[in-house]
């Protein structure tokens, strides 16, 4: 009993510091209330497709910007795709690098662009990390016969 | 026992509650309403539509998921009529969610919300233009999506109104759609202007309606008579060969020697054009209050307007037919619109109007069936000036070809680009040509023209002198290729303007007011936006114009639309003309159906179509610019 109220707590801790440090924002919010028993790993399963599409969106980023005409529209709009599914996941730092990117791209800045998207990358990765950390929390709570307390 | 008595107890309340069923029921369904709408949610972005499918679901709404706009405008062709609103993404690789928006524009009469992590004004007003009735800004809350179902209401409500519009008579309407236009035109830059049309609006159309039904209360019941444009010119040409005042519906009835038309049928025609007469005698006596008037309420209001001030510049000039005429077409034939552009029985107009019932649309179609011939080649041929305008406009013309109208030579390019149109029209317009040729001195320089001239009555009639070097000026700074455009347009009023300076003056005091009705009579637009700028003279020529301008416009539009479609457009151009017609009612046209609801939004959208990027920065040049376009299109042909 006291073991699942431990992990319960650190699970309630953990999300508040992701919340404190920027990483996720109201949006992740709405997203754990859109889970219920209809759909009982609608989190998972909308953060995994996050990560697939932003792998997909990252790499084809890097391959535009190592050709040397760089095609600015398609960096646009890949970056605003990320924006977009970043912003609906409430990956709030990865969505404010994604402007950054887009001023950089609308600018035609190349060197602008390949540092956005090293900082993008990085955001990405620690945001992912964070994340998985945070369900695998979530599966120990529920392993241990605890359910997951709401925000 | 106790599971007995429960059964008991619950039976009974079911049958108390049956009783009740009649209204229940009904109460049910309101209650239940938004449940069940079907909602189709394209975005090729998975993650988000996961999230919005979720986010729907637990609005109870049947959701269809579709990440390819494609394969979303392929279900809608296939299972139409199984989805009540669409939400689409704007950004997608395979088409752009724009595309698909104004694809369903012409194909369905669909609510389309759009969404987007853009949140740049352009980017919105983008899909305002091509007729998004919502925007939505990424991330989408739930929130958002619980009240999307106001717009398959509100379109439902919009088609209720528009079917009882036909049945009846068309001024019975005004008052209602002015209001709800307001809302329109309210958020945009208009505010209190916009009530005060409404209101006075809605007063002129009580009185209207009480007329109506005290001479007529069983007409609405009567096989109805399709006023088609040709049909109401006829009548037209009939009263004003009678004169006004001696016009009666037998003499009419004999004069237009169509089989099948009764004299009731004419009495209830006569009394519409009476009553149209009669606004536009009022706003001309209340010069000042006009701009209040004319501004943002219905596409009908703004219509009168525009005819009233082609009356006061008749009186002025002293020739009222012609413009009357144009008049008239704008006011009755462009509003019943719906009904009238079904039973046409040119193949144009009825592609367009086919579209869907809205009322909207059809006017467009209608009033730019006819005008968009007449207008444009009367003015270039006609007026030397203009030719010179021309000239300077040429290398504005360039401009156009990168629009998609790319066939299309300078100088010539507009009048490539009424040839579609004008093939498609010039069967129905040849008679009327003929009919209004005396009006007009042909000059024939080019083939095109010869057809479109016939119709073009109104440009005599309008005069504005002091407006056009006004125009140039405002013409220059923004736009380039309106600014060609404009010159021509500029160039119209000045040939013209000799008529009509009087009623230029009175106008001018009213100026920010008319020429915005203007731009709405122009539907299309432009025209009334650009008064603000513009000079307060020029108003007078501009409602002329406008009124060419419509048709004009409409054929640009077309024209423009065409890019998109170009590849075909050589061979369908008979199909295409229903798409351009159509794309006209609702894409750009959204302009149009900006228009039409009396917004001076329109104008805006215009203009934004024609100047990619600069949208808002400067509305009131830019008004200008565009209305000139128009203008300078006419001058063109």
């Amino acid at each position: 009993m006291d073991a699942v109220t431990q992990l319960q707590r650190q699970l309630v801790d953990y999300t508040n510091s992701l919340f404190h440090e920027g990483f996720l924002d109201e949006q992740f919010n709405q997203l754990q209330q859109l889970q219920d028993e209809s759909n009982p790993d609608f989190v998972v399963e909308v953060v995994s497709l996050f990560f697939q599409d932003s792998e997909r969106l990252l790499n084809e980023l890097a391959k535009i910007l190592e050709q040397q005409n760089i095609d600015f529209k398609k960096v646009d709009a890949h970056v605003h795709q990320l924006k977009g599914s970043s912003s609906s996941i409430g990956a709030q730092r990865v969505q404010r690098v994604c402007i950054a990117f887009r001023n950089s791209c609308e600018e035609k800045n190349i060197e602008g662009c390949q540092k956005c998207l090293q900082h993008v990358k990085h955001e990405y990765t620690l945001v992912k990390n964070k994340l998985e950390t945070l369900f695998k929390l979530e599966q120990q709570v529920l392993a241990s016969g605890g359910t997951i307390p709401m925000y | 026992m106790a599971a007995l008595q429960r059964l008991g107890q619950s039976s009974l309340s079911t049958s108390a509650s049956s009783y009740v069923s009649c209204k229940a029921g009904e109460m049910a369904v309101l209650d239940q309403f938004p449940a069940g709408l079907r909602v189709l949610v394209v975005d090729d972005d998975l993650t988000c539509l996961k999230i919005l499918e979720q986010m729907l679901r637990r609005c109870l709404y049947n959701v269809t998921t579709c990440s390819q706009a494609a394969v979303a405008l392929n279900l809608l062709r296939t299972k139409k009529g199984c989805f009540d609103v669409v939400l689409s993404d704007v950004h997608m690789p395979d088409m752009d969610g724009y595309k698909l928006l104004e694809q369903v524009g012409l194909e369905m009469d669909l609510p389309v919300i759009m969404m987007s992590a853009d949140a740049r004004v352009c980017a919105v007003m983008k899909g305002i233009r091509h007729g998004a009735c919502d925007y939505l800004i990424k991330p989408i809350r739930e929130e958002e999506l619980k009240n999307i179902w106001q717009h398959v209401v509100r379109r439902k409500r919009n088609e209720i109104k528009e079917l009882e519009h036909s049945g009846s008579l068309e001024d019975n309407d005004r008052h209602k759609r002015g209001s709800d236009d307001v809302e329109y035109a309210s958020s945009v830059n208009e505010g209190t202007e916009g009530t005060l049309k409404t209101q006075r609006k809605r007063s002129n159309a009580k009185e209207d309606d009480v007329d109506l039904e005290n001479d007529d209360p069983s007409m609405a019941k009567k096989p109805r008579v399709v006023w088609s444009v040709e049909l109401h010119q006829q009548f037209v040409s009939a009263v004003n060969q009678l004169g006004i005042d001696k016009a009666i519906p037998k003499r009419i009835l004999e004069l237009m020697n169509v089989p099948g038309l009764t004299r009731e049928n004419v009495a209830s025609h006569l009394q519409k054009f009476r009553l149209y007469l009669k606004r536009l005698s009022g706003v001309a006596q209340q010069g000042g209050i006009v701009s209040a008037f004319c501004g943002p309420v219905d596409t009908n209001v703004k219509l009168s307007s525009i005819g009233r001030f082609d009356i006061q510049a008749l009186a002025a000039s002293g020739q009222i037919a012609p413009e009357t005429l144009a008049a008239l077409h704008a006011e009755l034939l462009g509003r019943p619109t719906g009904n009238l552009v079904t039973a046409m029985e040119e193949p144009a107009l009825l592609q367009a109007s086919l579209q869907g019932p809205k009322c909207i649309p059809a006017e467009h179609g209608v009033a730019f069936g006819q005008p968009v011939v007449k207008c444009q080649p009367n003015i270039s041929k006609h007026f030397p000036q203009s030719i010179m305008f021309v000239d300077d406009a040429s290398p504005m013309f360039g401009a156009w070809p990168s629009n998609g109208l790319g066939t299309v030579a300078p100088g010539s390019n507009l009048v490539g680009l009424n040839p579609q149109n004008n093939n498609m029209l010039t069967d129905i317009l040849h008679q009327q040509q003929q009919r209004q040729q005396q009006h007009q001195k042909p000059q024939q320089q080019s083939a095109l023209s010869e057809s479109s001239r016939s119709i073009n009555v109104q440009p005599s009639c309008l005069v504005v002198p002091s407006r056009s070097s006004a125009n140039f000026q405002a013409g220059n700074s923004p736009v380039d290729q309106n600014y060609s455009y404009n010159r021509s347009a500029v160039i119209d009023y000045s040939l013209l303007s000799s008529q009509s300076n009087n009623s230029s003056l009175n106008v001018g005091q009213i100026s920010g007011g008319d020429l915005k009705t203007t731009g709405v009579l122009s539907g299309y637009s432009g025209p009334g936006s650009i008064s603000p700028s513009a000079s307060s003279c020029s108003v007078s020529a501009e409602h002329n114009t406008s009124q060419q301008v419509q048709n004009s416009t409409l054929t640009f539009r077309a024209a423009r639309q065409v890019p998109g479609l170009v590849p075909n457009v050589a061979d369908i151009q008979g199909s295409y003309r229903a798409k351009s017609g159509e794309v006209l009612d609702q894409g750009p046209l959204r302009n149009l159906g900006f228009v039409g609801k009396g917004t001076r939004i329109p104008s805006q959208l215009a203009v934004d179509e024609y100047e990619l990027p600069m949208n808002n920065l400067n509305h009131g040049k830019i008004y200008l610019t565009f209305s000139q376009n128009r203008l300078a299109l006419l001058g063109e042909l």
